[in-house]
């Protein structure tokens, strides 16, 4: 049985590398391929184009790109050099994004932490409560803060926290304990909760009346340990691929303009800016930084739920 | 039953409220203890107070100054061409000469300089006691190598030859042609004659530029990708701290050669969220105001009001017409279109007073410049005849206005622009936006009708705008204005060794600009900046120049 979880996560691992340099090629392209190059944006006002072209030359951007793309993967490849930022010329591209994750990553654990905690209980309690006048309140409730865009949302979470209550400073981030954390934590949380909650509600819905769930309940089992340990085991549990997938999406999308719109230095702000000026190398490598935590994630969660289910753990095979 | 499933759900909110409760007052009341010492600027306050009081007149500087940043896209002199980079490169670096506030050459590592009688030889004698941070004398040696490695293709410079482009030899070695500038030779130690190719009197100004300042060889070639890490600079200041995205702490360098900045410490911060609530709530000592904030500063009973200073900066905002694009190639319809809008309503509206219309091209600060008005007046009647007289008239094009955007908002200026055409010309002009990059690049290629833009002055010459952007064969000719006339003109002013002709030779070709519509000129651009009362000597300069060393902050 071991054998096959470990055969699975090697088979799993083999679509790692292969994942990456489809995603890289299509990044490759496409960012190189739209009207303007990074050259011509900070060049700004200086308009010559004989001195754009021997710069060009210089970073080999002349090149076809299918030729510039085997130029990156080498360099990559045997030397981690991921090319130059045109934005930070200083510096090589992870010690320019390394800070930036590491901001983004404090950031988004708080309202990791919340989308689960409340989004999952709602959603169980929802289900629940079907057919009452709870359940599309509860539901509704959630569902109004997610329909509020980001960027109306930030603005407004700073005009009440940062102004009127003076509470919060009004953008930036100071670190994991301090108050600059509220905003942005009720910004990324608040909309992934429904999300979280409508797939718990659905998941729980499904299995509310199966057999089992009924032999519980002739059992004489009381509610509250019918739900917890039969339904919520059940439905819930299997849901967290999804889930987990699910809030790292909403995370990095929630960061983008959360982090643009309150000036924190994050990966979110980051990728904003550096698409917005094609700075083609570090859009590239933020894109295979985030499908590498995609991938990770995925296959974390994928393996635990397999070590988890009995189902799959005992039939000692994995598909 | 269903009353204990509705306690534990109600059970497991609770505990969240709590814990987020808990969380949020350890981080308030922690938050409380740390505004004063952790937060960026404030731990430092208390060391650098004592610094101040410990030192009191000596030689070695004190305070700290803090203010808003960004991080820069470089700090090698060779290759930044932006405003941004060079705010931190005139004061970690220097060149030869450099401009005081008043816009005037002054000696810097050149304590002076002789001018052979054609005006083509310049002979600078370096600062004897000018020195790197390391302590390493400067020499001529390192002028020469810092100009040809600026001129090097493998540096990848896009301004190299824009700004040493007039030395002899120069553009052989930007080319690839050559190792060496022929027009540069070693006199000596400190010694460094170079010859450009014509008596261009403006040739001083742009070696004010950071292209051509001082680096160390040493270093460069130790570490070509990453010496601007550390850089070890000959400028009154160290880079002392470079946290990307976080901040950058400049110190003084007290053995500067000329002498021992008053201010000790600057720091910038350069994330954050907005700089006036930060700087209302005492964490910065400056910062700039934006539009929507200025009548707040601007009114009188605001406590903000007397820390409000407005600060004119050397660019032009304009609306450029392709000369050889129907129906701009008709100088009639420019000029039509030009005389149809009121530009004083438009900045009074749009703009809340707070940016003044261009009264010429040459922005005010510039030699040339004149307070007087030489653009077109507010006149719809005249423009309507114009248009009616012009070879297009009735029988317009379409007509696209280009402005650099994302597309989603028109600027309030443009809009109202747009609106003075429809309703005193009759004439619906579209607007095209598109990314920064794009923008230029199509202007280059000559694919726009029209385009509003601005020009931000490199150096306070006219030469700087006139010539640049209206010489007919100038690679920034971005209106594809073409006249054999003000081409003669222009070539003459080069080379004018009479300062008062050349500027009146300058002011003709102006007006003659003008007077064509090859631009509608349209604004100034203005700086809004608040500065706390306890920061003085602090200068407003137009153009990017070293301008902490007389910084003094006494909280």
């Amino acid at each position: 049985m071991t054998d096959g979880l470990a055969a699975y996560i090697v088979r799993r691992l083999l679509f790692v590398p292969i994942t990456l340099l489809i995603v890289s090629l299509a990044t490759f392209y496409i960012t190189r391929w739209g009207p303007g190059d990074p050259v011509s944006v900070y060049s700004g006002q200086f308009r010559d184009e004989e001195a754009f072209d021997r710069v060009r030359h210089q970073y080999g951007l002349d090149k076809p790109i299918i030729q510039q793309y085997g130029i990156w993967l080498r360099d990559v490849v045997t030397d981690g050099d991921f090319g130059v930022s045109f934005r930070y010329r200083d510096r090589d591209i992870p010690e320019v994004i390394g800070p930036r994750i590491w901001v983004s990553a404090r950031l988004g654990l708080y309202a990791f932490i919340i989308t689960f905690l409340v989004g999952i209980p709602t959603g169980i309690y929802a289900a629940v409560r079907q057919g009452t006048w709870l359940d599309p309140v509860i539901i509704g409730f959630f569902l109004l803060f997610q329909s509020i865009p980001v960027v109306v949302a930030v603005p407004m979470l700073v005009m009440l926290f940062a102004v009127w209550l003076d509470w919060v400073p009004p953008g930036g981030f100071d670190g994991l304990v301090s108050r600059s954390m509220l905003i942005p934590t009720l910004a990324l949380s608040v909309p992934g909760i429904a999300g979280v909650a409508r797939l718990a509600r659905t998941a729980t819905l499904s299995t509310l009346h199966d057999d089992f769930v009924r032999t519980a309940r002739a059992k004489g089992l009381d509610e509250a340990t019918v739900v917890f340990r039969h339904v919520a085991r059940n439905s819930v549990v299997p849901l967290m691929t999804t889930v987990v997938g699910l809030s790292l999406v909403g995370l990095i999308e929630g960061a983008l303009f959360t982090e643009t719109l309150l000036g924190i230095p994050g990966i979110g702000s980051f990728i904003y800016e550096a698409v917005r000026s094609q700075d083609y190398n570090v859009v590239l490598a933020v894109v295979l930084l985030i499908t590498v935590a995609f991938m990770v994630a995925n296959l974390v969660v994928d393996v635990a739920l397999i070590a988890l289910d009995p189902r799959v753990r005992d039939s000692g095979s994995v598909r | 039953m269903s009353n204990r499933l509705t306690l534990a759900v109600l059970g497991v909110a609770a505990a969240l409220i709590l814990a987020l409760a808990v969380v949020l007052i350890v981080v308030v009341a922690g938050g409380d203890g740390d505004k004063d010492t952790a937060g960026s600027g404030g731990a430092q306050t208390p060391s650098a107070s004592e610094d101040g009081n410990g030192n009191g007149d000596s030689e070695a500087g004190a305070g700290e100054l803090r203010l808003r940043g960004d991080d820069p896209l470089t700090l090698d002199p060779a290759t930044a061409q932006d405003a941004g980079s060079a705010f931190y490169i005139v004061e970690i670096f220097s060149g030869l000469v450099r401009l005081d506030k008043d816009l005037q050459v002054q000696p810097d590592l050149a304590e002076r300089w002789d001018i052979s009688p054609d005006g083509k030889t310049y002979t600078f004698h370096l600062n004897p006691d000018a020195t790197f941070h390391d302590g390493r004398l400067v020499t001529a040696e390192d002028v020469k190598y810092s100009f040809e490695r600026a001129l090097s293709g493998s540096t990848a410079s896009i301004v190299a030859e824009n700004f040493l482009g007039d030395i002899v030899g120069a553009k052989d070695v930007s080319r690839g042609r050559a190792e060496e500038v022929s027009g540069i030779s070693i006199a000596g130690d400190t010694t460094i004659e170079i010859t450009i190719d014509a008596p261009k009197p403006y040739f001083l100004y742009k070696l004010t530029y950071p292209t051509g300042f001082v680096v160390d060889r040493r270093q460069v070639e130790a570490n070509p990708r990453r010496w601007t890490n550390k850089p070890n600079g000959t400028g009154p200041y160290k880079l002392k701290e470079w946290r990307l995205g976080e901040e950058i702490v400049l110190e003084a360098y007290d053995k500067h050669y000329l002498g021992a900045p008053k201010l000790k410490t600057v720091r910038l911060e350069l994330s954050g969220g907005s700089a006036l609530i930060e700087y209302e709530d005492g964490n910065l000592d400056l910062t700039g105001v934006g539009l929507d904030d200025l009548p707040r500063v601007q009114d009188p009973s605001d406590d903000l009001n007397a820390e409000y200073h407005q600060v004119p900066r050397q660019s032009i905002d304009y609306i450029g017409f392709n000369t050889t694009a129907p129906p701009f190639d008709d100088e009639k319809v420019r000029q039509a279109f030009a005389l149809a809008v009121d530009r004083k309503k438009i900045a009074e509206v749009s703009l809340q007073g707070a940016i003044p219309t261009a009264t010429g091209i040459i922005p005010p600060g510039v030699p040339g410049f004149t307070s007087d008005d030489k653009t077109y007046g507010f006149d719809p009647n005249r423009a309507r005849e114009l248009l009616a007289e012009s070879s297009y008239a009735g029988d317009l094009p379409e007509i696209t206005m280009a402005e650099s955007g994302a597309g989603a908002t028109v600027g309030p200026t443009t809009e109202a622009i747009v609106q003075f055409w429809r309703e005193e010309l009759g004439v619906e002009v579209n607007i095209q936006q598109a990314e920064s990059g794009t923008f230029f690049s199509d202007i280059d290629q000559g694919r726009y009708q029209m385009f509003h833009i601005g020009w931000i002055m490199d150096y306070p010459d006219p030469e700087d705008v006139l010539d640049v952007l209206f010489y007919s064969t100038s690679k920034q000719n971005n209106t594809r204005y073409a006249n054999a006339e003000i081409d003669a003109m222009l070539e003459a002013a080069r080379v004018e060794q009479d300062s008062e002709a050349r500027l009146a030779t300058y002011q003709d070709v102006e007006k003659r600009l003008i007077e064509s519509a090859v631009w509608i000129p349209m604004f100034f651009d203005v700086a809004h900046v608040l500065v706390k009362p306890y920061v003085q000597g602090f200068e407003f300069p137009p153009m990017v120049i070293e301008r902490f060393r007389d910084v003094v902050v006494q909280r």
